[in-house]
């Protein structure tokens, strides 16, 4: 009762709205809408990439390695770590970052300045002595790696801040890599190894004292985690499921524009991505829903029916999708911060001639998957009856075909585009029932069939029982008294 | 358990005999029905061909499925899937490893498709191309003889 | 129908038979025998022996659909179940027939033991019958295998490497069972060939000689020993036949009762495929096997693990040569009943340890 009151009341206020809302629409009709509110700013351009550290040649023995690894505990584990490391094993030596005579054992020679010596660089330049070989095509050809990370780096969120604010506590290489122990990306035990990308990067981005200064919020990694995302990479260790760098990028790391989520997603979702080009949701670019707007971005969870509507109708604010004064579509993407509010009538109120199309999308899997339901629970119960229910377990996948590919075509907004496949799923899963519900009637027959045949055994049985006391028993008359009579 | 006939004792010795030689042939039918029915359903073949009893199944002839073409047919109780291609005839189960959705021929670009999250398949060897499977479809024994094909169930 | 009563009418029939293969004689020397009034069998014998009958007729109906080999085994097992008609019950008929089978005979092993009726001068009758254990667990081994589904052929696996743990002749025992290192379509049709071909002959052979044994001696008194040297039972005594024989058909209209329960209510069903590649999480051999196989877990030698259940049968077998005690009345052989009221609760014990663990 109250709920209909109210309802009826929001009605009220949309139409209230809506009134001034189409005026000053019909006022500016032509005018150019004003879709993007904060355009990108221009990117600071990155230096060139410099050339490596010269120092003089090294002989057969790296003089640095000799004396430091049996300086102190620490200067040992360096050495150490640099050994096992990457660059270690592929020759690249301390000179090589840290400038110096490899060759000389004398310290005063060794780490001269005349000698090139430089001791650690400092975090602005070591993305340059990163950069110096890592951007030489030449030297990098042999070992088949790319030579783009320096050029990305510097239009990541951490090299434009680097470039603009001089801010050294963002994230330059070694932050990712390691100094000394510089491992290759496919190396499990490796920091940059796909499945330790989320804990890498939470490093940072989880401590909420490093995150201050930024105003960025910290929770992504326990978000991550919890989502379909995180949960095949971090507990079933799949590696093909993406980590942070997925969708914000590596060297060039930085969150993906409400115009590029499509892309991005569609990486790996590639069928859905088709899919949702088709839809109307697609032509309207900016002003529409994109993948983020129903499925999150950090908290991705698996997709059902629960999608399309909120359990309780919402409270409609016409600002939600447009904006005033001209009531032009937009869609602000924190609106749908809230899990509970990635639903369709979020935005297709009940007045709308779309809200029907939700229904009837809904509705069509809706209808399969309660046909499912209860061509499964018939399974079930066959299959608790110890029948077997191979023929109508293969009619029900072909049915869930049918359905997840009607979920997929969802994301078409069309509704034709579902019932082609979800009327064929619940035509499946009514042919699954029927199938078991055959084996149901089997089952039945064979019980009744049953007390049948235990009826005439037991008539048998008494039978012989009478035949039994009816034949004479001559050993009997000896005992105390006859059986009968 | 005494019933009206064996709790009278006045019954002459001639009528008893023929009572239990009634109960006895009673008991004989009876039980043969039992057991004999059963038996006899047993033996009369069923309508289904005995070749749906595993071994070779005889899934189509070649015709049904031309060069650059595959088919979805049922082996058994498995979805099998039959592609022709330019290395020769090849089988492979049909349901995808990924969520159990059955694969079809996608005469496109020559592959096994996925339609629920686009999966591709290898024709050849039902190895993963692109997409979510976590391994390739398994394969199936194909033969012809004449122009029928056999797909041997394993 | 109603005139043949053979007992009480000798008809025609009768005498066309008695003058030409001198057929009373031959009738009076196998079914006119005595029984003692004292002898409780409780039909177990007789119901091994009705199951045993089952197992050939069902048997012999599903070999006509059953195909051997690993491509077609699971196939045709399910088009037998699913496609033919009664074939469910058939399947399931031989699937409870089989598990009852042994059942019984153990049963009928526990009556002996505890009657003492394996003591002069059926000791014989008891090695051989011990035989019959044996072979009937070779047939529920051999035929556990044949539906070629995941339970079947990883059973087969767990089971045959028992088999090859046994000392010295352990590995060689392994690859003759398996016709090769795994268990493959070569233990397939080692194990059909041994299901319906070898066993059956060897069994019936040897349930003929136990029952001739059984015929010559007749049944024991379990109140009394057998005098020395054989002479007529003494006591009271009613005719085998019809009597003894009618109460038998009744224990067998009695177990066909439960036959047709068991496979209406709970039918043989058939899991997934037999894949080699792919373990389940709970490998079990059938319940006979259960109490070796968890002894066998937890005796850390494996030599002993296996020893232990061989040495057990060896001894079970020459049991009528250790237990010398001519006394037959459980209260004047304490030390023979403990021992055999331990063991069962060993068995027991060991088979529902297996069956939870």
């Amino acid at each position: 009762m109250s709920l209909e009151t109210k309802r009826r009341l929001r009605h009220l206020r949309l139409a209230c709205l809506a009134v001034p809302a189409i005026l000053a629409l019909l006022m500016l009709a032509g005018s150019a809408s004003a879709q993007d509110p904060s355009p990108e700013p221009s990117l600071i351009p990155g230096p060139p990439a410099p050339s490596p550290i010269a120092h003089p040649p090294g002989g057969d023995v790296d003089q640095c390695f000799e004396c430091h690894v049996s300086l102190d505990d620490k200067q040992q584990a360096i050495s150490e770590t640099w050994q096992e490391s990457i660059h270690g094993a592929g020759g690249i030596g301390c000179a090589d970052c840290h400038g110096g005579d490899p060759g000389s054992d004398q310290i005063t020679v060794a780490m001269s300045e005349a000698n090139g010596f430089i001791g650690i660089p400092s975090r602005q330049s070591t993305v340059d002595v990163c950069g110096s070989c890592h951007s030489d095509t030449e030297r990098m050809r042999s070992y088949g790696l790319p030579t783009d990370q320096y050029d990305d780096y510097w239009t990541s969120v951490h090299g434009q801040r680097l470039l603009e604010a001089n801010d050294t506590r963002v994230a330059i290489c070694i932050d990712c890599h390691g100094s000394h122990a510089v491992k290759k990306a496919s190396d499990p035990t490796a920091d940059v190894y796909p499945l330790n990308v989320p804990a890498m990067c939470s490093r940072c981005h989880s401590d909420p004292t490093l995150m201050e200064p930024y105003g960025i919020p910290t929770d992504q990694y326990d978000t991550y985690a919890q989502s379909v995302h995180g949960e095949a990479m971090i507990t079933n260790q799949d590696v093909r499921a993406p980590s942070c760098t997925s969708c914000h990028g590596s060297h060039s790391a930085k969150p993906p524009r409400s115009s590029e989520v499509v892309n991005v997603c569609g990486k790996c979702h590639t069928a859905t991505e088709e899919l949702y080009l088709e839809s109307r949701h697609s032509e309207l670019e900016t002003a529409a829903p994109k993948c983020w707007t129903c499925h999150g971005t950090h908290d991705v969870q698996q997709p059902s029916e629960a999608l399309f509507f909120h359990e309780e109708p919402p409270d409609y604010e016409c600002t939600t999708c447009h904006q005033p004064p001209d009531m032009t579509l937009v869609l602000d993407v924190e609106q749908f911060d809230d899990e509970a509010d990635r639903r369709c009538d979020t935005c297709h109120h009940p007045e709308s001639l779309i809200y029907s199309q939700v229904e009837a999308i809904s509705g069509a899997l809706g209808g399969a998957t309660g046909a499912q339901a209860q061509a499964q629970g018939k399974i079930d119960e066959a299959k608790s009856l110890g029948m077997i229910v191979h023929d109508a377990e293969v009619a029900l996948t072909e049915s869930k075909t049918g359905y997840i590919q009607g979920q997929a075509a969802v994301h078409t907004t069309k509704l034709t585009d579902v019932t082609v496949h979800t009327d064929e799923a619940t035509a499946k899963a009514a042919e699954a029932e029927a199938m078991a519900q055959a084996k149901l009637d089997e089952s039945l027959f064979r019980r009744t069939a049953m007390i049948i045949v235990i009826a005439v055994i037991l008539i048998n049985v008494v039978v012989l029982y009478v035949i039994m006391r009816r034949m004479s028993h001559p050993w009997e008359e000896e005992a105390e008294e006859p059986p009968t009579a | 358990m005494s019933q009206q006939p064996t709790a009278d004792p006045g019954t002459s010795g001639f009528s008893r005999r023929r009572l239990l030689a009634a109960l006895a042939g009673f008991s004989i039918i009876s039980t043969l029905t039992m057991i004999v029915a059963p038996i006899l359903g047993f033996l009369i073949p069923p309508k289904t061909s005995g070749a749906a009893a595993g071994g070779k199944v005889l899934v189509g002839t070649v015709a049904d499925i031309p060069p650059g073409q595959g088919k979805v047919v049922p082996v058994g109780s498995s979805p099998t899937i039959i592609v022709n291609t330019d290395q020769g005839l090849n089988a492979f189960s049909a349901i995808c490893p990924h969520l159990g959705c059955i694969v079809t021929w996608d005469p496109g670009s020559n592959v096994i498709l996925c339609p629920c999250h686009d999966g591709r398949f290898n024709p050849t060897t039902g190895a993963v191309l692109s997409g979510p499977p976590p391994s390739g479809l398994p394969a199936e024994e194909v033969t012809v003889e004449d122009d029928q094909i056999f797909v041997v169930s394993s | 129908m109603t005139t043949d009563n053979p007992p009480t009418s000798p008809g025609s029939v009768d005498d066309w038979f008695e003058s030409r293969l001198h057929w009373r004689a031959l009738m009076d020397a196998l079914l006119h025998v005595r029984v003692p009034l004292e002898a409780k069998t409780f039909f177990f014998g007789g119901m091994t022996l009705f199951l045993f009958g089952v197992q050939v007729v069902t048997g012999t109906l599903l070999a006509l659909y059953y195909k051997p080999t690993p491509e077609a085994a699971y196939d045709s097992v399910l088009f037998i179940t699913s496609d033919v008609s009664f074939g469910w019950l058939i399947r399931s008929v031989h699937h409870w027939s089989a598990n009852l089978m042994i059942l019984f005979l153990v049963f009928h092993l526990l009556r002996v033991f505890f009657q003492a009726a394996y003591k002069y001068p059926r000791e014989l009758t008891w090695v051989v019958g011990i035989g019959l254990l044996g072979l009937t667990m070779m047939f529920g081994f051999t035929g556990y295998l044949l539906p070629w589904d995941q339970r079947a052929y990883w059973a087969t696996v767990v089971g045959t490497e028992i088999a090859g743990g046994i000392p010295f002749i352990g590995d060689a025992l392994l690859v003759l069972l398996r016709g090769g290192a795994d268990v493959t379509e070569a233990t397939l049709s080692r194990f059909f060939g041994i299901h319906v071909l070898v066993l059956p002959l060897a069994l019936g052979a040897v349930v003929a000689i136990h029952l001739v044994f059984v015929h010559q001696q007749g049944l024991a008194n379990p109140t009394k020993p057998d005098p020395r040297p054989p002479a007529v039972p003494q006591g009271r005594t009613k005719p085998f036949f019809p009597h003894y024989i009618l109460e038998e058909v009744i224990a067998w209209l009695f177990l066909l009762a439960m036959l047709v329960v068991l496979s209406s209510l709970f039918p043989a069903g058939l899991e997934e495929e037999a894949n080699p590649l792919e373990t389940p999480a709970h490998v079990k051999p059938e319940w006979y096997f259960l109490g070796v196989y968890e002894l066998l877990k937890h005796i850390p030698w494996k030599v002993v693990g296996i020893l232990t259940p061989m040495v057990f049968i060896v001894l079970l077998a020459v049991l009528p040569f250790i237990d010398r005690n001519p006394e037959v009345r459980p209260r004047k052989r304490p030390l023979a009943i403990a021992l055999g009221i331990l063991t069962i609760a060993v068995l027991i014990g060991l088979t529902i340890w297996g069956y939870y663990s």
